[in-house]
């Protein structure tokens, strides 16, 4: 069987990197960060899970049956990530932030763009590239979620899983999505779907590097 | 006699280095490589990458370099290992091939360094702080190794349910014996630089700030009789040998035990990367060691017991 997931994880493994080392990332992860801060965060990654699954709808209409599996992976996967929004406004009121003034929230130039460019890409550079938007906030979550949830907890003084239910909930779900991912990312053979994945996961490590550094 | 790849050391250290810089000598013919892999001295992809440019440069110029000198440019850091969240990933994609990858890149960076002399390059290190794991294993196969007083240095991997497995087994049996190997793999102790010159793990220790010079007389000394222990160090691997094929079969070892590690496990992997993450922070002296060393304290007083530990939360 292809390994592409093997030269995806080498080829964006730099981007990765460049993530965990910005010094907003890397001091968040380690020592958490403040209650104001947070709101922000949650703020900003409300509109990045609203958006999720219209730009996986626009990938999947735009697949042909030369990627059937992938549409219907999409198709699944949409299913299971569907209402997830809702977890992110629970953990908004959990840390002071009503629903109003949680959608309220104006998303920043860096969720507009990445946001933008996840339409963008599907609709014009390839369908297949959503799956790059679908590893990386796969990989936040399966390997940067659990702990970084894990210290909001012990930083912010939160009891269980308020206030981080989503950041939680996703650090122990992907482990499971990370797994099918990677089988689906493997059926890929053409050139220009994989390119097209490895471009996407490049872009969207920075985006969300720059939302987090923006915080 | 060189390659049709070589390129001179003015080509080698020109090349561009994110994760290492170069220094030459070219008193000694000596290439030392300063490490410095953000935000966390490990051994990532990257750095392994960069690592292993330059070895083929040296292997693909041979006779241009006569020493290699490996430090850390990261103060109170030699190397915490391996790459924690890469691993995390991988496991938790449960991707068998990618790990094995891994492991065997690391493994071909320690057989450069176990057939050195054989192209005609001795090598030392000088650990000046933590050195975790990978990041002892791959200190051992140097031909001198030197640690400044207050390093320490361990095999953690069995707190978290896995164990070192590119190479930590043959060298330190070879080094050290099997008793030693035993103690230090089964127990995730951590030694001091003191300790780990008594069981011949470590050749020199010198006082902290004193590693520099170490590293210069340690050249110095062998410089004038570089052929005859090089013949030396040679015959000394068909005497006790390390073969290449046993380094990968443990690997392969390595590999499945990794893809069996539970959440739980995974979550104290990822407690020590918060560690390693921190101790790089500014104004944070503390790291992985310390917690490590928390962990054992842990485990030596019962979970239940103490009931107030982090480890009582995993």
């Amino acid at each position: 069987m292809p390994n592409f997931f093997i030269d995806l994880v080498t080829e964006t493994d730099e981007a990765r990197r460049e993530f965990e080392a910005h010094p907003v990332v890397f001091a968040s992860v380690a020592n958490g960060m403040s209650v104001e801060r947070y709101r922000v965060l949650l703020g900003e990654l409300y509109h990045i899970v609203w958006h999720f699954n219209p730009i996986c709808a626009a990938a999947a209409s735009r697949i042909t049956d030369e990627h059937a599996s992938i549409r219907d992976f999409l198709y699944r996967h949409m299913h299971e990530e569907s209402g997830h929004e809702q977890w992110v406004l629970n953990d908004l009121e959990a840390v002071g932030v009503s629903r109003e003034q949680a959608t309220a929230h104006r998303p920043s130039p860096n969720v507009l763009a990445l946001v933008g460019f996840n339409y963008w890409a599907s609709d014009r550079r390839h369908p297949c590239s959503v799956l790059g938007m679908l590893y990386v906030l796969e990989v936040l979550a399966a390997v940067y979620g659990g702990p970084f949830s894990a210290t909001i907890r012990e930083t912010l003084f939160l009891e269980g899983q308020r206030g981080t239910s989503f950041l939680s909930s996703h650090a122990s779900l992907d482990a499971v999505h990370m797994a099918e991912l990677r089988d689906v990312l493997n059926q890929l053979t053409i050139a220009d779907a994989k390119n097209a994945v490895i471009e996407s996961v490049r872009v969207n490590f920075r985006q969300i590097t720059s939302v987090f550094g923006a915080v | 006699m060189n390659s049709p790849n070589s390129v001179g050391i003015a080509s080698i250290l020109s090349r561009p280095y994110k994760s290492i810089r170069l220094e030459w000598s070219s008193e000694l013919s000596a290439l030392r490589v300063r490490t410095c892999v953000t935000p966390i001295q490990c051994y990532s992809l990257a750095a392994m990458g960069e690592l292993q440019r330059v070895l083929l440069d040296i292997a693909e110029n041979q006779g241009l370099v006569k020493h290699f000198v490996m430090t850390s440019d990261v103060p109170g850091v030699f190397n915490f290992g391996g790459d924690l969240s890469l691993f995390v990933l991988l496991i938790r994609a449960r991707d068998h091939e990618s790990l094995r990858l891994y492991g065997r890149r690391c493994v071909d960076l320690l057989w450069w360094m176990e057939t050195a002399a054989q192209i005609g390059v001795h090598t030392t290190v000088l650990v000046q702080g933590d050195t975790l794991g990978g990041g002892l294993e791959s200190v051992m196969p140097f031909h001198k190794v030197i640690f400044e007083r207050s390093a320490q240095a361990g095999f953690p991997e069995v707190l978290f349910n896995s164990f070192p497995g590119m190479g930590a087994w043959n060298f330190t049996i070879r080094k050290a014996g099997f008793a030693v190997a035993n103690e230090m793999i089964l127990s995730g102790k951590l030694y001091t630089a003191e300790q780990l010159h008594e069981c011949r793990l470590v050749d020199m220790v010198v006082d902290d700030g004193c590693g520099e010079e170490a590293i210069e007389e340690a050249m110095r000394a062998v410089h004038p009789r570089l052929r005859g222990t090089l013949s030396a160090l040679q015959a000394r691997s068909i005497a006790a040998p390390v073969t290449y094929q046993s380094l990968l079969d443990i690997v392969d070892r390595w590999t499945i035990n990794s893809l069996n590690l539970t959440d739980r496990d995974l979550r104290l992997m990822e407690r020590l990367a918060r560690a390693q993450a921190r101790k790089g922070t500014q104004g944070v002296s503390e790291g992985a060691v310390e917690e490590i060393k928390r962990v054992e304290l842990d485990r030596a007083w019962g979970e239940e017991r103490t009931g107030i530990t982090e480890w009582a939360s995993l």
